[in-house]
């Protein structure tokens, strides 16, 4: 932590940065993102288990550009947001300064070659519980299926926490704001919100960095990270190809390639 | 409030019998926004025209719906008739009720029903239509031929006479192609150099052809009209003006071992060479992967007697950006090697050649002087076997289309060996005698009737070598599958047509679809034989698919007299039936964020990226632009693009979604 508050002070002297986006201690005891513009703002920074939210959805935003060059505190899912945030041309390479932990050891990732390299030497894992989940859904019938769906998405009340908490939901402007002409109803209603999360799947499928956060981000709790992940895993699986592991764009689903399997063609 | 008309067409008894035209005509006037609607026999012949466009006078109409037979068919003739009327022709819509229903249901109600719900649809679709206008783009009046083969050839020569400037651009160090190596061609038996060579050189000294020898495409930017072509000229390693191609340096050469390509490995050839004698351009390239100065640092004795002092051993290649309008492939083909079959031996026999290399043997020009000697020791063979389909129409082990021109090249063979060698016996095994073409069976009937050549219906399965003699067995399936076995002396293998070395990956550069076996691929197989889905690319030859002289030259004529209609006009118009980004005012300026995945999307690379600049000239935003000379209006990047900022004029969201929600 002392490692990384210092590495962290040195940045912002140097003046390599204009911010150091970490995690701070907020009300409650939950960890909230801290963006530290002096040294002295460093010292609020921790970093512990708690801290799971994926900062790279903030550097995205209008009045953090506007900042400057930022350095982020970057958990495994940040950094895989990082790269893809790099790829769909959304962030320049030359504005990435990531502060990684190694072990007990800081590393600083100043572009993104060396986040890939950096990833590389880590193994995607998915957090056992949401494996289990998807492989005990997937065991289930289309029926039974279709009813938990339904049963689960019944209590979303349409907020899109799960959009704006997303670092690949960057769109100003989203499809689901589109009123003319308005091909997803407003209301959160059956259709509405089967047809929001639906569209919310497919627009990630490809593109899912797996950091699970619009799971956490929705206040009733509907597992809707699943969805996600398992479109991102389908992709995977179909085309060999996963979001967020390198900075070029490598988009299975608007690239065509002479072996691409058609299996999910029936 | 619009004013729409309709008018419903009885195709005679195409729609008229299942559909109640009248009842129809009757159900859409109280349509909200209809403000005239009528039926007629035939709206396409002139009265039904005629009664249109005063109806679009009288009633003062702003849109038209004519509901007929497919916009395939009509939509040209009534969006020009709307547009005589002083309506812009995108104000007009088709409802197609001939395929769509009166075709495909019985006659009732519902059908009738069916007419009337189409024709609400575009009804409401007309509604949020707009008027468009055709995009304009100019034309740069250069073609660029790929393939310097006979078909390349006769498309420069088409287009120059023309009166456009061409370049053909051609791999190897001479124009000529595959042709220049035949010895002569069926059925007429004519000297293939002798009827070439003069295209060759009225190519090579035409005002309006530049010749570009040794040179390769290595990157296409742009689009039909407006092609940016960067061509690799590689180094000749000699100064092409100094050279008067006197021919003494390849004298002097002392590396003279190279196998020689254009004799298919039959003959020599030295480091710096011209591959045939009638080349054109009549200029030396030295081979550096053989030349003796590359390998070792040491010769230079071409240099040395060069009169002229045109050898340049420091040349490198040189790229060149050129503006064409007008793309043609005619990059031709290649044969299947004798290596291929392992039933023959894998190529191990020198006895076992292909159909080019027995070309070579007959040729005047070739290796042995066109007296016929075998590979293996010079000897006169005695007995030649003629193998046809080897690798053609074989699914296990070779391709399985019909390489087209074995059947007759093998009948040619087979005569050309007869007339060369009288006591000779020339035996040919065949699957099917595929001689459609004029003079063809007549020709092929001449070498078993006149020449006496034994044609045996069935296959090779074995060649193995016995006492000096190749032991060829197969079998006669017109004798009930009994077998053969004959002793010869040299074996010709007619080996599968297949696509050309790296066509795929031209085709990759050119944005050029093709086939499985890497032939490129035609727009229409059967209507548009000679055109790419890539507008301003044609095709000629067989690098679409295999061809012979006659039907390479044939479609080469054609590509030219695209190319040819391309080139009349000084702007193209096209359909403006086109994807635009949205644009709006700031601090959005675009619902588009600029990620680019449509980019990747677009199969015609009409996407690029667009910078809002500040007053200052700061980048605000970098957002797709679609170029609208180059795209085709398919909607991929309408569909791919998540925020909705794409839409595909005359088929935009809001139109859709209004067809929609009116069933």
């Amino acid at each position: 932590m002392e490692a990384l508050k210092q590495k962290a002070k040195e940045l912002l002297q140097k003046g390599d940065v204009k911010a150091v986006l970490g995690y701070a201690v907020g009300t409650g005891n939950v960890r909230r993102p801290h963006f530290a513009r002096t040294p002295e703002q460093v010292d609020r920074l921790v970093l512990d288990e708690k801290c799971t939210q994926n900062l790279a959805t903030y550097l995205t935003k209008h009045e953090v550009k506007h900042l400057g060059k930022v350095a982020v505190v970057a958990l495994p899912a940040t950094q895989r947001a990082l790269l893809q945030l790099v790829a769909e041309r959304q962030l320049r390479d030359d504005a990435i300064c990531l502060l990684a932990m190694d072990g007990t050891e800081v590393k600083v990732l100043p572009s993104g070659a060396a986040v890939e390299q950096h990833l590389a030497l880590k193994t995607d894992a998915m957090p056992t519980a949401d494996k289990a989940m998807i492989e005990k859904l997937m065991a289930m019938t289309r029926e039974q299926r279709w009813a938990y769906w339904q049963q689960e998405l019944s209590r979303c009340v349409k907020c899109y926490a799960c959009r704006n908490s997303c670092p690949m939901c960057y769109c100003e402007h989203c499809t689901m704001d589109c009123n003319r002409p308005q091909w997803v109803p407003v209301a959160s209603h059956a259709l509405g919100n089967l047809e929001y999360h639906m569209v919310r799947a497919m627009h990630l499928a490809g593109r899912c960095v797996e950091c699970g956060e619009c799971g956490r981000a929705c206040p009733v709790g509907i597992p809707v990270h699943l969805l996600t992940f398992f479109a991102e895993e389908s992709t995977a699986k179909q085309f060999g190809q996963r979001a967020g592991h390198s900075t070029k764009l490598d988009y299975a689903l608007s690239t065509f390639k002479p072996d691409d399997k058609e299996t999910f063609i029936r | 409030m619009s004013r729409i008309g309709v008018f419903t067409c009885h195709c005679g008894e195409n729609i008229g019998a299942t559909v109640d035209c009248a009842k129809v005509a009757e159900m859409c006037k109280h349509v909200p926004g209809v403000a005239h609607s009528v039926d007629y026999k035939y709206m396409c012949s002139d009265p039904g025209q005629r009664m249109m466009q005063e109806a679009i006078k009288e009633h003062n109409l702003d849109g038209v719906v004519v509901a007929a037979c497919s916009p395939r068919m009509h939509e040209p003739t009534f969006r020009r008739a709307v547009s005589n009327a002083g309506v812009n022709p995108y104000m007009c819509e088709m409802a197609n009720l001939r395929e769509h229903c009166s075709w495909v249901h019985e006659k009732n109600d519902a059908t009738t029903q069916k007419a009337a719900d189409l024709i609400r649809v575009l009804v409401e679709k007309i509604k949020h239509n707009t008027p468009l206008y055709p995009i304009k783009v100019p034309v740069t009046k250069t073609a660029m031929v790929v393939g310097g083969g006979v078909a390349g050839i006769q498309v420069a020569l088409d287009i120059a006479n023309g009166g456009h400037k061409v370049i053909l651009v051609e791999k190897s160090p001479s124009i000529g192609g595959h042709m220049s190596q035949l010895s002569e061609t069926f059925p007429t038996l004519d000297c293939s150099q002798c009827i070439l060579t003069p295209r060759m050189v009225e190519a090579a000294q035409h005002p309006n052809i530049t010749l570009m020898t040794y040179s390769e495409v290595e990157k296409v930017d742009g689009f039909i009209g407006n092609f940016k072509v960067t061509v690799r000229k590689k180094a000749r390693k000699l100064d092409e003006k100094l050279c008067t191609g006197c021919g003494l340096c390849i004298q002097k050469c002392p590396n003279k071992k190279i196998s020689d390509e254009f004799n298919e490995g039959l003959g020599t050839r030295t480091a710096i060479y011209v591959p045939f004698p009638q080349a054109v351009p009549n200029r030396p390239v030295i081979d550096t992967l053989n030349c003796t100065f590359y390998k070792t640092g040491k010769c230079k004795v071409c240099e040395k007697v060069c009169p002229t002092n045109a050898i340049r051993f420091e040349q490198e290649d040189e790229l060149v950006t050129i503006d064409i309008g007008a793309i043609v492939l005619a990059t031709g083909f290649k044969l299947m090697k004798t290596e291929a079959f392992p039933e023959y031996g894998y190529g191990k026999h020198k006895d076992i050649i292909d159909g080019m290399q027995f070309e070579r043997l007959a040729s005047a020009s070739g290796p042995t002087a066109g007296v016929m000697k075998r590979p293996s020791d010079g000897k006169e063979p005695e007995t030649v076997v003629f193998i046809a389909c080897s690798g053609s129409r074989d699914r296990s082990k070779g391709v399985p289309y019909c390489s087209k021109v074995c059947c007759m090249y093998t009948a040619k063979h087979a005569m050309l060996y007869k007339h060369k060698v009288h006591s000779g016996k020339a035996y040919v095994f065949y699957m099917d005698i595929r001689a459609a073409g004029k003079d063809y069976d007549e020709f092929v009937r001449r070498a078993i009737e006149e020449d006496d050549v034994k044609y045996i219906r069935g296959r090779v399965s074995k060649i193995y070598e016995e006492d000096g003699k190749l032991i060829v067995k197969g079998a006669d399936t017109l004798m009930g599958g009994e077998p053969v076995e004959i002793k010869a002396d040299m074996v010709v293998l007619a080996t599968a047509v297949q696509s050309n070395d790296r066509s795929e990956e031209l085709a990759q550069t050119l944005h050029v679809s093709y086939d499985t076996y890497g032939f490129f691929a035609e727009a229409h197989p059967k209507l548009r034989p000679v055109e790419t889905n890539t507008g301003g690319i044609f095709l000629a030859g067989a690098c679409q698919a295999p061809r012979d002289i006659p039907e390479s030259v044939a479609q080469a004529s054609a590509a030219a007299s695209k190319v040819l209609g391309l080139f009349s006009q000084d702007q193209l118009t096209r359909e403006p039936i086109v994807a635009v980004v949205n644009r709006q005012a700031g601090p959005t300026y675009s619902y588009c964020v600029g990620c680019f995945l449509c980019q990747t999307a677009c199969p015609y690379q009409a996407i690029e990226q667009e910078q809002i600049l500040a007053r200052n000239g700061e980048v605000i935003k970098t957002i797709a632009r679609i170029n609208p000379g180059l795209c085709q209006g398919c909607g991929t990047c309408v569909a791919t693009c998540r925020t909705k900022a794409i839409d595909l004029q005359g088929f935009s969201n809001e139109q859709l979604y209004a067809e929609i929600m009116t069933l």
